[in-house]
């Protein structure tokens, strides 16, 4: 790289104003998995996940995972590339999982922006649930630099240290896709999406890396199989307020219905 | 809490009359009103455009935590007061208006905080089938108990709920005040959700007023059902600010 000062700096611009993943410790309930911090509109986000250093070798080291995979060696020939070779071990405390982690959070992060260019067209998906499967399709795409290297980099994520980490970054991703798609719902809906469509996610994008078929359709076709079912099954896709159907007030109501005097 | 009851109860006690009522209103309300002037001149423009602060994660916290709080305490309000409808409708069918009007409230302030959640990307109370469930089951049981139990209960979420709201307006005063003092500019997110909170805090405090004008006192026994209401009311604000 010619100018490694600018190029940190332009890389620097491009991470900072996004969002930055939950910053405590997860542990193992679904309420801290899940967890959310107010997003402000008006006030300047916090800080993003990585440091400016950290940005500028990840982003140069991502672009030699697709020879290199998710490597110590991916991150040493980036580091090389933007002007840092000496500094990268102490500064990439888990190196390949950061790296898993960068991929993870700016491939995420690439969806609004995605999601605006997609939705605008005259062709867009009209209703939640087709908006969540152009957005889960979207994202599966975003693998196909490195889905050859994907086995590997679960098999990192699967180790028991990144484990709650990597289930956070999940969670975020679906969150991310049903907030995009304009999903409103805030009864207990909203957990039941979310748990499906990592679901959905995760099992398509382990298919996706055995898949050699062209565009990647088989995994389009798995991909439309997995929502399908999820909408047959549960109707979790498009239902909003089903949940509040469970309470004891529609008890309460279906009583009354009924005739009894409650 | 005891800070609340200190501020809402004594000036109930001590004048029955309505207009000691928008006293005690006023009186738990003042620094809100210094700082809604406060706020209004930051925001309608000096010429030199001010920045804003990034917000820590304490107060990210503190946002999401009480807009989930509030949310389910508004969801148990609809609940509670859609459960208290049949059975004390049919004895005093003269409660209908009030009863529609304070359940009418409820649900648009219900779907105030939905939006907000949505919009901040907060997310709902894990325990919110079990939020339903209680407070459907509080709402039917004292209206069944009668017209008094029934309003002594609103009496005693009211005094809770609108204690809890005071506090997060305090908390959120001093989080602008903040600001200000260190030359920040206040946006519209919070001086709208300030004004929002306050709004709903007053309309709470009026179905407190209901209930007191309709012999929630006369209820038996009044202290136990309140007591055993309003520890109620505590454990799940403290429960569902963290689930
Ligand atoms: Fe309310
Ligand atoms: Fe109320």
């Amino acid at each position: 790289m010619a100018c490694p000062t600018s190029a940190r700096a332009a890389l620097r611009a491009s991470i900072r104003p996004l969002q930055t993943v939950a910053a405590s410790p997860s542990t193992s309930t679904s309420s801290s998995l899940y967890r959310r911090h107010y997003h402000s509109y008006d006030h300047p986000p916090p800080p993003g996940p990585f440091g400016a250093t950290e940005s500028a070798i990840l982003a140069a080291a991502y672009k030699h995972v697709p020879e290199h995979g998710f490597t110590q060696t991916a991150l040493t020939h980036g580091a090389r590339d933007a002007g840092l070779p000496d500094i990268s071990p102490s500064v990439l405390t888990n190196g390949p999982f950061t790296l898993i982690k960068y991929h993870l959070i700016t491939q995420r992060q690439a969806l609004a922006e995605r999601s605006r260019q997609l939705f605008e067209r005259d062709d867009a998906p009209a209703g939640v649930g087709g908006k969540v499967a152009a957005l889960t399709w979207e994202r599966l795409l975003a693998n196909k630099d490195i889905i050859h290297r994907w086995q590997e980099a679960l098999a990192v994520m699967a180790q028991p240290s990144y484990v709650p980490e990597s289930i956070k970054e999940l969670a975020a991703l679906s969150d991310e896709i049903w907030f995009l798609a304009g999903d409103t719902a805030v009864d207990p809906s909203w957990y039941t999406k979310r748990a499906t469509l990592s679901m959905v996610y995760t099992t398509t994008e382990l298919f996706m890396t055995n898949d050699h078929s062209p565009d990647y359709v088989e995994t389009g076709k798995f991909l439309t199989r997995r929502l399908d079912e999820v909408k047959s099954v549960g109707g979790a896709l498009g239902n909003i307020g089903q949940w509040v159907g469970f309470t004891a007030n529609a008890g309460i109501n279906i009583l009354r219905s009924k005739g009894v005097r409650i | 809490m005891f800070a609340t009851r200190t501020i809402a109860r004594p000036a109930r006690r001590l004048c029955a009359a309505p207009q000691c009522l928008s006293l005690a209103r006023s009186l738990s309300t003042t620094p809100a009103i210094k700082a809604q002037h406060a706020s209004s001149d930051a925001t309608s423009g000096t010429s030199t455009p001010k920045k804003r602060k990034p917000l820590t994660q304490e107060q990210r916290d503190f946002l999401s935590s009480a807009l989930r709080v509030n949310q389910s305490g508004e969801l148990a309000a609809v609940l509670i007061y859609t459960a208290q409808g049949p059975p004390i409708l049919r004895k005093h069918p003269h409660l209908r208006t009030l009863m529609a009007h304070m359940h009418d409230q409820e649900a648009e302030h219900f779907k105030t905080f939905n939006k907000l959640i949505h919009k901040h990307r907060v997310r709902p109370s894990a325990l919110y089938p079990l939020w339903s469930v209680m407070a459907t089951g509080l709402g039917w049981s004292t209206a069944v108990m009668g017209r008094e139990a029934a309003m002594a209960c609103t009496e005693a979420v009211e005094t809770e709920i609108g204690g809890h709201y005071n506090a997060q307006i305090r908390t959120l005063l001093e989080m602008v005040g903040q600001w200000e003092a260190e030359g920040y500019e206040v946006g519209a997110e919070f001086t709208d959700l300030l004004s929002t909170l306050r709004r709903i805090r007053d309309e709470e405090l009026e179905h407190l007023d209901h209930a007191l004008e309709n012999d929630a006192k006369a209820a038996e026994p009044h202290w136990l059902l309140t007591g055993v209401i309003r520890a109620g009311c505590r454990g799940a604000i403290w429960v569902s600010e963290r689930v």
